[in-house]
């Protein structure tokens, strides 16, 4: 998936915001990249863009060498379902009259157009897979916790079989216990052949499961490259501040750094 | 074991919800800590785990919801908290004891500029010096910049950041012994995140306040108090001071540990906890840890809830095989 | 792996089964009182003006025709009535207000908007009244100027709410999973929309029983024989002090309506706010 040159501008005459300027970059199959940043980079907007839920105002965002928002459409119907996205809050992403279950049912079925008793066993898979087990696939979203429900959420995700799954702060609502539930899962995906777009403003979370990052400010890629080298040898001071931020172990030899 | 009056003092504490007539439905069972004069204490828990509820019986707020202490005692400088009556907890809730709420969930009152709610907060204490500039004060205090613009705008203006120091500042008008910090960097951005527990750091240092800071994350945690407490479906598991807490003794926080993000090696093994925390009110017999036990053993199953080893202020652990643990 | 405690009953439940049972003993008897009973409630069976008695349990009424036969009578013409009088507008209001709260297109939004604004300007009775006077008595009237007015209500709360479901994030998550646009609409967001605009049509119920009695009592109803609460409270009323039975006991019965709605949707806000605790 290729983003070129991408720029989104909100809002109209005299009061226009640039979110997103000039971007680009690249994910690969089976590439995990992370998009780091404070709240108000851009990051966020830039995640959507890439899902397709809204059109920049500039460049172009191509799959597999399509353009992505061809005319004023976006993604030509074969390659919708190919990038999926996860949000950032399990409280409003699942339907809270849907149990787990009839979601994912759903979007198995409208993916695969198998009948209903196939879909939910499919469904059934999907979750499990997920961690989520038939008794709690029962149960609507306010029964279950913040990470059961991201859980859920990917599981839809997931149905669609797409190539690219972007991931929207996933873990920013939910316990740390939990956040490690579902990297885990996320890591296991990867190892599936999964690509995963990582959105965070927490580079622990980045560090981890990523390969390359970009980090991001005020809608501008400042520093970008491999994780491992960025983590080790940040060059922007603003990567440094980031870093420098993480809670526990790793920000703590980020600060002894910059104190030399 | 000494003498001392202890800023704090939880003492084998229950919390129950009254249901319907004869029922009361238990969720906090067992809470065991104290907090000393300027001590900095953490409270690690899943959702669930009673920590709020604690903190609520710390400021009294447990009647609206329904709740209140069937057990134990909950002491404050000597005091016995269960046994005095709302008026003596006006002289302490906002007074002596602070509390900041959840960032994500409530914040300042969005109708009200920030001048006047810091007004509001100074109301309630004696001060010298016109109100404003007490106001400005606090939120020197609290390292805001631009006071004079700050003061005169609304909520919603503000970040979230922002808004948290404003919460601070409120809840520090009165110099208090013990602030309550309830997860005060949930959802707030990491460098958000770390400049508040900087702050606070230094508010302990410079005012002495004792801080009871609550969170989900070890890691925030182990950073910066002085003493951890570690709670599970409504029980203390596991406290003592932090330094020695870095090899924990019950299993619980060992897999929290395991847990922690910073430390895994990336794209590494990254241990979880399996299954859920049980859901309140449906607690098994024994300890309620076991069914996500790594080590758990036969007697686990049975019974009373393991006890906390040990005294207050050692390292205590309430697990039955404590001697098994990294020797699996 | 034994439970600790007894399974806890769940909160409301007395409402409902309260509510729901007064009303559908109200219904029942509405149904087999004019099939069974002793008398027919248009016959006229008696001497006029005669109290309760073991015979006639509420009493005979200015004919002579039985209340008793007459009060259940109408239970499905006042009922029946009302419920029409609050689906129609529920389910025009409900859809209505959620395409309007879903649409960019900003003239259609505008106007409707103000369509809906302006209709809920006017005091709902009042309104209702000089709809069915201009239309003509009936219940057909009835229902019609009751849909006309009271789809605006719904559609106000549903339009609220439809703008905020449909910036959810399993609205969005729909769109990026590539469901087709009606699927959405009716799966996801109306019935997120509905679950408001059902709890006003419950208390709206309660209210619209009273407005079609009202309307027959002012004579816009019902045309004669035809039993009916307010029509009977409207010729009982005169001579009230009389024979009270041909007044009181219609009017118990629109009471009774009225409080078994009321009772049975407290208890299931009781029920979904237990629900909602966390």
């Amino acid at each position: 998936m290729e983003v070129e040159n991408v720029s989104v501008t909100f809002g109209s005459g005299s009061s226009t915001v640039e979110a997103v300027k000039k971007c680009s970059l690249t994910v690969h199959a089976g590439e995990p990249i992370g998009i780091v940043g404070e709240s108000g980079s851009g990051k966020s907007t830039l995640a959507r863009v890439m899902a397709g839920l809204q059109p920049p105002s500039a460049g172009e965002i191509r799959f597999r060498g399509d353009n992505v928002f061809k005319g004023n459409k976006s993604f030509q119907s074969g390659n919708r379902n190919q990038v999926q996205m996860v949000f950032q809050d399990p409280y409003g992403s699942l339907n809270p009259q849907l149990t787990g279950l009839s979601a994912v049912a759903e979007a198995v079925r409208i993916h695969t157009k198998v009948g209903k008793d196939e879909a939910e066993q499919k469904a059934l898979e999907l979750l499990e897979r997920m961690g989520i087990g038939k008794l709690d696939a029962l149960k609507r979203p306010r029964q279950l916790s913040g990470g059961q429900r991201q859980r859920v959420s990917v599981a839809r995700a997931l149905s669609a079989n797409p190539t690219v799954l972007l991931a929207d702060e996933p873990t920013s609502a939910i316990d740390q216990s939990a956040q490690a539930q579902l990297l885990k899962l996320f890591l296991g995906l990867l190892n599936d052949g999964l690509a995963i777009v990582l959105v965070s403003h927490d580079l622990g979370v980045i560090r981890y499961l990523t390969k390359r990052v970009y980090v991001m400010k005020d809608g501008v890629f400042v520093e970008s490259g491999d994780t491992e080298t960025v983590f080790n040898d940040p060059q922007e001071d603003y990567t440094k501040m980031l870093l420098a931020s993480i809670p526990g172990e790793l920000g703590k030899a980020a600060r002894a750094k910059l104190k030399r | 074991m000494s003498s001392d009056v202890k800023l704090l003092d939880i003492n084998n504490v229950a919390i129950g919800i009254k249901r319907r007539k004869r029922e009361t439905l238990v969720i906090v069972r067992e809470a065991n800590f104290d907090v000393n004069y300027g001590e900095m204490v953490g409270i690690v828990g899943e959702s669930g785990s009673g920590k709020t509820m604690i903190c609520r019986a710390i400021i009294g707020t447990l009647e609206r919801r329904g709740a209140s202490v069937i057990g134990g005692e909950v002491f404050f400088e000597g005091l016995d908290l269960r046994t005095i009556n709302e008026a003596k907890w006006k002289t302490l809730r906002g007074k002596v004891i602070g509390y900041v709420p959840q960032s994500a969930l409530a914040g300042p009152n969005p109708v009200l500029t920030i001048e006047k709610q810091l007004a509001e907060a100074l109301s309630q204490v004696e001060g010298t010096g016109s109100m404003k500039n007490r106001s400005k004060e606090l939120l020197d205090l609290v390292k805001i910049r631009r006071v004079d613009t700050v003061m005169k705008q609304y909520p919603y203006q503000l970040s979230g950041g922002m808004r948290q120091r404003v919460m601070i500042a409120c809840a520090l008008a009165s110099k208090p012994k013990l602030l309550i910090a309830d997860e005060p960097t949930t959802g707030l951005d990491v460098t958000v995140q770390s400049q508040i527990m900087e702050l606070l750091r230094e508010i302990r240092r410079d005012l002495g306040t004792a801080i009871i800071l609550i969170s989900h994350d070890l890691a925030l945690v182990d950073e910066v108090c002085d003493k951890i407490v570690v709670m599970h479906a409504g029980a203390t598991v596991e406290v003592g001071p932090t330094s020695s807490m870095a090899t924990p003794r019950h299993p619980y926080t060992v897999a929290l540990n395991s847990s922690r993000i910073d430390v895994a090696k990336p794209g590494g093994e990254l241990l979880t906890i399996k299954g859920n925390p049980p859901s309140v009110g449906q607690w098994n017999p024994g300890c309620r840890f076991a069914e996500r036990c790594d080590y758990v053993q036969q007697d686990c199953l049975v019974g009373e809830h393991p006890a906390l080893s040990g005294n207050k202020g050692e390292h205590q652990s309430a697990c039955l095989h404590s001697e098994k643990i990294g020797k699996i | 792996m034994s439970k600790k405690g007894r399974k806890v009953r769940r909160e409301g439940t007395f409402g409902i089964i309260v509510g729901a049972g007064m009303m559908g003993a109200l219904l029942l008897a509405g149904l087999l009182i004019p099939l069974f009973g002793k008398y027919d409630a248009n016959e006229i069976s008696a001497e006029q003006l005669m109290s309760p008695s073991s015979t006639h349990y509420f009493g005979t009424d200015m004919l002579g025709r039985d209340v008793f036969a007459r009060v259940f009578d109408a239970v499905f013409v006042d009922i029946g009535t009302a419920f029409t009088g609050v689906l129609i507008p529920l389910a025009v209001g409900t859809i209505v207000g959620t395409l309007l709260g879903i649409s960019r297109n900003r003239r259609v939004n505008s106007f409707i908007g103000s369509l809906i604004d302006g209709i809920n300007a006017f005091p709902f009775l009042i309104f209702v009244i000089a709809l069915v006077a201009f239309l003509g008595a009936g219940l057909g009237s009835i229902i019609l100027a009751l849909s006309l007015v009271n789809w605006a209500r719904y559609a106000r709360i549903a339009r609220t709410r439809a703008v905020v479901v449909n910036q959810q994030g399993y609205v969005e998550a729909a769109r990026t999973l590539g469901y087709k646009p009606t699927r959405i609409l009716f799966r996801h967001i109306i019935p997120n929309v509905s679950s408001e605009t059902r709890a006003y049509a419950l208390s709206d119920f309660i209210i619209v029983i009273i407005a079609v009695a009202a309307l027959s009592f002012l004579g816009l109803g019902v045309n004669p024989p035809q039993a009916e609460w307010g029509a009977m409270i409207k010729d009982g009323a005169n001579i009230i002090t009389l024979a009270w039975w041909a007044a009181i006991f219609p009017g118990l019965a629109i009471c009774w309506a009225g409080i078994s709605v009321a009772v049975f949707s407290e208890g299931l806000t009781k029920r979904i706010g237990e629900g909602n605790q966390q």
